[in-house]
């Protein structure tokens, strides 16, 4: 009986362990071309190391959640990778597990001897602030986080999403052809997707009085609101049948399950966040006239090179927002369409036409 | 069942493609969610707890992705179910053979899934997913065209597998021997039923289930894997077998009450028809889960012998 | 050597030793160093004073977890809801704990946990009484309320108990006089909760109000016709479980984050059930199993730092060691010892409790 359960035992283990080894071999096969070169970097280990003084290092803390998010984490490391590379400098991040580990994480990088600090995501903003205060020979940069008092070693790199939103709005509600436009949203909790979702809304109503937009959330909490492509599409699908037929999906993964979804119903549109999601997003190219674009990846690059040249300033800086290329869709957007959004885009960048969100 | 026919297209005369939407939302919601219980149900009929759902739905959604990115999405759909019926082996391997406790067992399997899958995943890979399959005539009836008969084939198979299972749990000499292990291994070893194998067999095939409600999620509807991406089904799908006492088809149902309830707090944000806060809306299907049980709750009762080993 | 020489007690040792083994080699496989890693996880828990209160940080929690779910579990139940009620205590301890602001250390702290063992008290409560009243499962119940607590604290912290002038959905600090320090590099919280996992085993290993939960987790039926109430027994283990729950909730925002935050305490509650199962429904296990447990989750910055690793793989080996400790079988053959008695099996659950 013994030696017959530790036979089980062994074609057990064996089996797992072909699974894993299996699974691991086509992970690894999977993480080829795709893959961020940024993350590839780091894999590969640039060269250098933060403890030696003459090396420019850069730490970055993530949000809770992966550096490969398809998503703000992601687009922050490959900034942060890029300006390592300019600076001929090192960079390394640290993925947050646990949010009561945000202090302890940043604090790595400042026993290291880390000559920048990023830190993405408004809820590591306290944690942040209080390292900066505690270390002014460092320079922080807090992707998200909006600064209301100035610490001078400290800057938030923060976004008009409302205004990305508006014109990605103002897009669909050129594009419909229902009148009705819908947008798949992460939560009402985190204010950036608001903001996105209300510039959405405003932007619609701007260019198509008549259109009907219709808004809705993930009713999880915070932690699976953004993790669940299951419902996206699903709710996605949803609106189309409500008649909606330009959809934007904003929250994270939850979001791209809607893109998805719309990618495989003909005629409709789908419009990204963030990032240009044509490129974080592929399976979405069938529906993905635009995204709305926070620029992350630029912005800390452009605040790391003003670090190094010493001409950067506490307090906020606003990154660039805008809208994504229109990739395959150039022709199937009229040309009247495309000039009229380009005047849009230009005067609510200018400010000349208010958002309507505060 | 005639009745909430009746019901749906009242909902339809009055709300038209309002209806259609709601009702829409809630069969493909439902449809992962009814999988997973079916392993639940077999599982715990044949007398073995399975809290693993969860993690066998995020392994088999993990195979499936990686399946369909290197062999196509059929193959993807095999992988899931054969991780899943594998992940289902070694449970059976330890709730029977190993007789260790069986939410321990679960519990393994659900920590070591979440890990492994987020530990190995690497993003880059893209893979399409399942084509919808438009019935002819069918899929041209008026509320029930776009709500049954347009769906994914995975879809449709659930529908096959929910009611096969009833059809056999109750009419097959298999189905009635595995409720006598289920309720009385004992019994059921003294007329000649070998409890063992029914454990194992129906232990697996539960798990083929739970990875094929995996591959729903990744190969089927979303197109994509993500970590985690189960968000808690597996877990909701717990409660549903137990709203479903046991039975297949019932549990399709309390998915579907489920389904109907999540996808009216969509159309209620939609429409914007009550201020509200989202949170309080999206505690509606939760919240009416309770009161309905609590209202109309008689005393369910497991198979007597769910979660003992045997002998 | 027997494996049944060892005593129970060391069991969970030699499968942690063991499970930790098998980690270096998957670590091994993921082309990272496992001395980089072995060291990673010493200097990141207990390395000093910061990084051994640090780890009791982790722990804490846990042991409240753990104690919640190993109440339920001896009265036969099985409450999957720990974390709803956990969150519910959190944030409830963390409005007192900013709002009656003014109060006397003495009177205000006090005040403050038991606000949240309360709080945390009630869902479980309402879960007894349908279970016990109306024969809902506790199961069903649990996971709905996990939910409809999410969105309730979720609201609350970015709605009417919102912190002013500034954007993110959180309570406010929670002030001084509520404050849970350190004693000696300890955290208080840490001794609170030493403390209660030593009076949990007092009331479930020494009192007739355990004896009576375990009869009843026993054995319903045989408990009814010894005279024992069902429904009370019910009633009284599952709101002490959504207690203690409650309690590990305050303790988080009164100790460690200073306030309620969303997101902040996300998988406190499952994580009961992981070191229920590693203490082997043991009270005072709870300890040892939390602290090892706060310890690994505590090394995941030392591990991406200095090994390069993903954090996922504390995950990987976790569910290894619960694997061991569920299956000794399994021990005594990767061991190769020789065959003898099976060491004493855990038994967490009598079924669905029916």
């Amino acid at each position: 009986m013994q030696t017959k359960k530790a036979t089980f035992a062994s074609i057990a283990l064996a089996g797992l362990l072909a699974v894993s080894s299996a699974a691991t071999a086509c992970s690894s096969t999977g993480s080829g071309s795709a893959e961020p070169a940024a993350t590839a970097a780091v894999a590969k280990g640039l060269p250098g190391d933060c403890a030696s003084e003459q090396v420019f290092c850069i730490g970055l803390v993530t949000d809770v959640g992966k550096i490969d998010d398809k998503s703000f984490n992601q687009a922050a490391w490959q900034g942060a990778a890029a300006a390592a590379a300019t600076a001929d400098g090192h960079a390394e991040y640290i993925e947050t597990v646990d949010p009561k580990d945000y202090a302890k994480n940043i604090q790595s990088f400042l026993d290291r001897k880390a000559d920048v600090v990023v830190t993405v995501g408004f809820a590591i903003g306290d944690a942040t602030a209080t390292a900066a205060k505690a270390n002014p020979g460092v320079h922080f940069i807090g992707v998200d986080a909006f600064q209301a008092t100035t610490i001078p070693n400290l800057t938030g790199l923060v976004f008009n999403e409302d205004k990305a939103g508006f014109m990605a709005g103002a897009l669909a509600g050129l594009l419909t052809r229902t009148n009705v436009v819908a947008a798949v949203l992460g939560t009402d909790k985190i204010p950036p997707v608001v903001a996105f979702g209300k510039g959405w809304e405003n932007g619609a109503r701007f260019t198509n009085p008549k259109v009907k937009v219709l808004t809705t959330y993930h009713p999880g909490g915070l932690d699976v609101a953004f993790n669940d492509p299951t419902w996206g599409a699903q709710t996605a699908k949803q609106a189309l049948d409500n008649t909606a037929d330009v959809i934007f999906g904003a929250g994270g993964k939850t979001g791209n399950g809607a893109l998805l979804e719309v990618a495989r119903q003909q005629g409709a549109y789908c419009v990204g966040v963030d990032s240009d999601q044509w490129e974080t997003v592929p399976g979405a190219r069938g529906c993905l006239v635009t995204s709305a674009e926070k620029d992350i990846e630029d912005g800390v690059a452009t605040l790391i090179g003003q670090i190094r040249d010493g001409s950067i300033t506490g307090g906020n800086a606003f990154g660039q927002v805008g809208l994504a290329p229109f990739h395959d869709f150039e022709e199937k957007v009229p040309a009247a369409v495309r000039t009229k959004i380009e005047g849009i885009v230009r005067d609510v960048a200018s400010g000349k036409i208010p958002t309507g969100v505060n | 069942m005639a009745g909430s026919l009746v019901a749906a297209f009242a909902a339809y005369g009055i709300w038209g493609f309002r209806a259609t939407a709601v009702l829409g939302f809630a069969v493909r919601s439902s449809t992962p969610l009814a999988l997973a219980a079916m392993c639940g149900i077999l599982c715990e009929r044949t007398g073995v707890i399975d809290i693993g759902i969860e993690g066998q739905m995020l392994l088999g959604a993990f195979a499936g992705f990686f399946g369909a990115a290197a062999f196509g999405v059929v193959a993807g759909v095999f992988a899931a179910v054969a991780v899943g019926a594998l992940v289902g082996a070694f449970l059976a391997l330890c709730a029977v053979t190993w007789r260790v406790d069986q939410i321990i067992a679960g519990a393994v399997i659900n920590i070591a899934a979440a890990g492994f899958t987020s530990f190995l995943y690497r993003p880059g890979r893209v893979i399409g997913s399942l084509p919808a399959w438009r019935i002819p005539l069918l899929g041209d009836l008026p509320l029930l065209g776009p709500v049954l008969f347009r769906a994914q084939p995975l879809t449709y198979l659930t529908v096959v597998v929910v009611i096969g299972l009833q059809v056999t749990l109750v009419r097959t000499p298999w189905g009635r021997r595995t409720t006598a292990v289920g309720e009385h291994p004992g019994a059921a070893d003294t007329v000649g039923i070998d409890v063992a194998r029914y454990r194992y067999g129906n232990v697996v095939a539960g798990g083929a289930l739970a990875g094929l409600a995996g591959a729903l999620l990744s190969v089927e509807i979303t197109g994509s894997f993500d970590r985690g991406m189960t968000a808690g089904r597996g877990f909701l799908a717990l409660a549903i077998v137990i709203m479903g006492r046991w039975k297949p088809v019932a549990a399709w149902a309390a998915a579907l009450f489920f389904g109907v309830l999540t996808g009216l707090v969509n159309q209620l944000n939609f429409g914007q028809v009550i201020d509200i806060p989202p949170q309080f809306v999206a505690m509606l299907p939760y919240a009416t889960t309770i009161v309905v049980l609590a209202i109309f709750g008689t005393r369910v009762r497991p198979p007597a012998a769910a979660g003992r080993p045997y002998p | 050597m027997h494996l049944d020489r060892l005593r129970p007690a060391l069991l969970p040792v030699v499968a942690v030793v063991v499970a930790m083994v098998i980690g270096a080699l998957v670590v091994l496989a993921a082309g990272a160093s496992p001395v980089a890693a072995a060291t990673a996880i010493w200097v990141a828990a207990f390395s000093g004073t910061g990084a051994i209160a640090a780890t009791l940080e982790k722990a804490t929690p846990l042991v409240f977890a753990g104690l919640a779910v190993i109440v339920g579990v001896r009265a036969g139940l099985f409450n999957i809801g720990a974390q709803g009620q956990l969150l519910l205590g959190a944030i409830t301890a963390a409005y007192a704990g900013y709002r009656l602001a003014g109060l006397p250390r003495a009177v205000h702290l006090p005040l403050c946990l038991a606000v949240g063992i309360v709080c945390g008290a009630l869902p479980a409560l309402l879960a007894g009484v349908l279970r016990a009243t109306r024969g809902v499962h506790e199961v069903i119940v649990t996971i709905m309320l996990n939910t409809i607590l999410v969105n309730l604290t979720d609201w609350l912290a970015g709605g009417p108990w919102m912190e002013q002038g500034q954007p993110v959905s959180r309570t406010p600090a929670i002030v001084g006089s509520a404050r849970m320090d350190r004693v000696a590099g300890v955290p208080v919280g840490f001794l609170l909760a030493v403390a209660m996992a030593f009076g949990v085993w007092f009331v479930l290993d020494r009192t007739t109000f355990g004896f009576r939960l375990a009869t009843v987790g026993a054995n319903r039926n045989a408990a009814h016709y010894a005279g024992i109430s069902v429904a009370g027994a019910t009633v009284a283990a599952m709101t002490l479980s959504g207690a203690l729950a409650g309690l590990g909730g305050a303790v988080e925002s009164l100790g460690v984050v200073g306030r309620f935050e969303p997101g902040f305490n996300a998988g406190l509650g499952f994580d009961g059930i992981t070191i229920a199962l590693l203490a082997r429904v043991s009270p005072r296990a709870v300890i040892p199993a939390a602290v090892l447990i706060g310890a690994l989750r505590a090394s995941s910055t030392q591990l991406q730092a200095r090994a390069r690793l993903a954090p996922e793989i504390v995950d990987v080996v976790l569910a290894l060691a619960l694997l061991l400790v569920a299956a000794p079988i399994i021990l005594r053959w990767l061991l190769r010892l020789r065959p003898g008695s099976s060491p004493t099996e855990v038994h967490l659950t009598r079924g669905w409790g029916s």
